[in-house]
């Protein structure tokens, strides 16, 4: 059991992962010599060689397009986009062959491999490196959408998604890369795709979230505990399939939902959890679904960026007003 | 001579202890061989040299804490010497807000904090406690008729409560309905089971500008406070007022208060008033009634029990004489005396609070002429009686001086309106300006 961050989960998982399954390769730019620009891949190539862990060019559409080659092939690439701004020229690759292939071929090609990325803003970035794009993948079939908020999760989805014989978009809120430790256990363990998971059991409103924004919900659900007002914090984890059961479940119990997420409002991965409260759990609602989002625009820059982050106060706000609604 | 700084080493940070020299002054090394190995969070990183050269100078030693920027050590490139300092504890300029993090990877927080283990596939039972089944519409219903809709039972689809549901549940349990009703608890509480409509009473920051000394209230305190806001929030107050000349009744008082003196009653103006208003109540039964706003009714009281509003050590209360109208003067005096007396010494039992049908303040005592009185609810109106005074006022066009007693009638606006409010305060006025009435009556 070591005490890891979500990049020494990210690095320690990989690293068991190829020690196990010869097959699997991780590439990207700078991930093998330099270990990647966030040091997820440290050691990989040092340990499996230049011909399983290896730089590439800048190249996003090349990274994916040989990957879905090599998976066809029989190997498991796990390729790294260095930021998830720069996935854009490889989404051709991704949307019309990744997510398709298994159709396409009618079940006689699957691609197992994972694309990893780091996501979101909060770090004072430059241009196209604080977007969350969940949604645009989640809305593709074919392609399951992970998002993994603890060093624990991160390890247990990572060997998840590694081992899913599907295309999985691997997403890494880089805000909270190094922000906290947990105990990673060193045996082999998965955390399912598809499962959400009940961070904190409440009764009066049900708040779903993800990524960087787990955290920042848990300190607005402090805040208004001490109101007396229980909320119930669901990490959903997996964007794309949703787990309705777990968030049915829990607005059958609380009565109320809010989500929310970094990406911006509209056509946002939240329309669709609240389209899935209304249809399921119409019944038990005791005020409207709710969202909190990021605004409808390109994330600011360093010196307007903190006017688009969503802070622990503005989600304890929503909260209260959803509960006396 | 070749100045090597510290430069970003690719995860936005901004520091790190140097951990290791792997060379020492006077070794040649070759571009790519490592220099000394740093520790930033949780990443050791061996840093090799940029060029060919020889270790002129270590600036550094093992433990110091090196800043981005910061020349660490010197190579001897052959490039000739230049002026060289010590450059580990140099701040560096701080950075314009928009350079800041414009390093490729931005400022991304690093912190120790260890934050709870995962209870991954440990997670108890499963608490199926789901709510009542109701449309959002029907919740809205319910709220409205103030009915806890976890209380109905559902005839729809799967025991959904129905907006119908909602309305026989209201029709069933009138008067009954928890949420919004008095609970009978306090000093006025009425033991009738009547129970009427409450308010919900916003609570609002105080702000406060200087010092200040916060002392909690008695219970007397709080249930004059929650009655008082329960009477001018429910009940929509107005008030007639007249000044009666009460000469004959002076006259009266003042020829019997011996004759009463030797009963041991020391006789006031109040049981005459009480008198007199127990002949107009009984000629007008509304201002002896409660409304009950959930049946839409008038209940019409067939007892006649005056309340007496009381100033006591502890704040304001209402000992209630109960019965007057089946009583004299002299004894309706008496019981005034005793029961003013309990009040006021804190021996008076619930039962002589209960079951005002009316109630007189008397501001006079304390020689006040004019109030507003505040009716006690649920009762519907309220009398307040003003100091007597000798005033000048005209009398078959003539100024004559004549005792003056001004009187504040407030009634419920809801039943009550102001023509029966001026018919019932010409009566009085005609029973107490002619005392012989009283007895005739």
């Amino acid at each position: 059991m070591a005490l890891l961050n979500n990049i020494g989960a990210l690095t320690h998982a990989l690293d068991k992962e190829m020690e196990r399954d010869s097959s699997i390769i991780v590439y990207g730019e700078d991930v093998g010599y330099e270990g990647g620009v966030f040091r997820a891949t440290v050691g990989l190539q040092e340990k499996y060689g230049k011909d399983r862990c290896f730089d590439t060019p800048l190249s996003e559409a090349a990274i994916v397009g040989t990957a879905i080659g090599a998976a066809i092939n029989g190997l498991k690439p796990v390729v790294e986009i260095q930021f998830s701004g720069f996935v854009l020229p490889a989404v051709n690759q991704i949307l019309a062959h990744a997510a398709r292939m298994r159709n396409r071929s009618r079940g006689k090609y699957n691609l197992p491999m994972v694309i990893r990325m780091p996501y979101g803003g909060g770090i004072r970035a430059l241009e196209h490196h604080s977007e969350s794009l969940e949604a645009i993948f989640s809305h593709i079939p074919g392609l399951k959408v992970v998002i993994p908020s603890t060093p624990y999760d991160t390890k247990g989805l990572l060997l998840s998604a590694i081992r899913d014989p599907d295309p999985v978009i691997f997403m890494e809120p880089k805000r909270i890369y190094r922000a906290f430790k947990q105990e990673v256990p060193e045996e082999d363990y998965t955390v399912p795709i598809g499962k959400a998971k009940v961070v904190k059991k409440g009764s009066d409103i049900t708040v779903v979230t993800w990524g960087a924004l787990v955290r920042e919900a848990q300190k607005a659900i402090e805040e208004v505990e001490k109101e007396g007002i229980s909320a119930e914090l669901i990490d959903l984890r997996t964007i794309s399939p949703i787990d309705k059961e777990t968030i049915i479940e829990s607005v059958k119990k609380t009565g109320r939902f809010l989500v929310v997420h970094e990406a911006v409002k509209s056509f946002g991965a939240g329309a669709e959890l609240i389209s899935i409260v209304n249809e399921k759990a119409f019944l038990h609602l005791e005020a409207p679904p709710t969202r909190l989002a990021g605004f409808d625009i390109t994330v600011p820059l360093p010196r307007g960026e903190h006017h688009f982050i969503i802070e622990p106060r503005q989600i304890a706000k929503k909260i209260r007003e959803l509960v006396k609604f | 001579m070749f100045e090597f700084k510290f430069a970003d080493i690719g995860e936005g940070i901004h520091e790190g202890v140097l951990l290791k020299w792997f060379v020492k002054e006077g070794d040649t090394i070759k571009e790519g061989d490592s220099l000394f190995l740093v520790e930033t969070d949780k990443v050791n990183a061996e840093i090799p040299s940029p060029v060919d050269g020889k270790i002129d100078k270590l600036l550094a030693e093992v433990g110091d804490t090196i800043h981005v920027g910061n020349t660490v050590v010197i190579i001897d490139d052959g490039s000739g010497a230049g002026d060289i300092t010590r450059g580990i504890e140099i701040k560096q300029e701080p950075l314009s807000e928009e350079e800041k993090g414009a390093g490729v990877v931005g400022e991304i927080e690093i912190s120790s904090e260890v934050i709870e283990s995962s209870d991954e596939g440990k997670q108890e039972e499963k608490e199926m406690k789901t709510k009542v089944l109701a449309t959002p519409v029907a919740r809205k219903l319910a709220k409205d008729l103030g009915i806890d809709i976890n209380l109905v039972k559902g005839t729809g689809p799967a025991g959904r409560v129905m907006k119908e549901d909602l309305h026989e549940y209201k029709k069933k349990n009138e008067g009954i309905i928890e949420s919004k009703y008095i609970k009978e608890t306090n000093v006025f509480a009425q033991p009738l089971g009547d129970t009427f409509l409450k308010p919900e009473i916003k609570r609002e920051e105080i702000k406060i500008y200087g010092e200040v000394e916060r002392v909690p209230i008695s219970r007397v305190r709080k249930t004059i406070s929650e009655n008082m806001v329960l009477s001018k929030s429910v009940i929509p107050h107005t008030s007639v007022m007249d000044d009666f000349d009460v000469t004959e009744l002076v006259k009266l008082r003042t020829e019997q208060k011996n004759m009463a003196k030797e009963k041991g009653i020391s006789l006031t103006y109040m049981p005459f008033i009480i008198k007199a208003l127990t002949i107009a109540l009984r000629e007008f039964p509304v201002f002896n009634s409660s409304f009950d706003n959930i049946k839409d009714e008038i209940i019409y009281k067939k007892y006649y029990n005056i309340g007496i509003a009381t100033d006591t050590p502890d704040g304001l209360m209402v000992p209630v004489i109960k019965e007057v109208d089946n009583k004299g003067i002299l004894e309706i005096g008496k019981d005034i005396e005793t029961i003013v007396e309990k009040a006021r010494t804190k021996t008076i039992s619930l039962e002589e609070l209960y079951g005002g049908t009316f109630t007189i303040t008397n501001y006079g005592a304390l020689g006040s002429s004019y109030g507003v009185p505040v009716i006690r609810y649920p009762e519907v109106a309220i009398l307040g009686i003003g100091k007597i005074d000798k005033k000048p006022v005209v009398l078959n066009d003539e100024i004559v001086i004549r005792h003056m007693m001004p009187v504040s009638l407030s009634i419920d606006h809801r039943i009550i309106d102001g023509g029966d409010a001026g018919r019932f305060l010409l009566r009085l006025k005609e029973l107490l300006g002619n005392p012989m009435l009283l007895l005739l009556s």
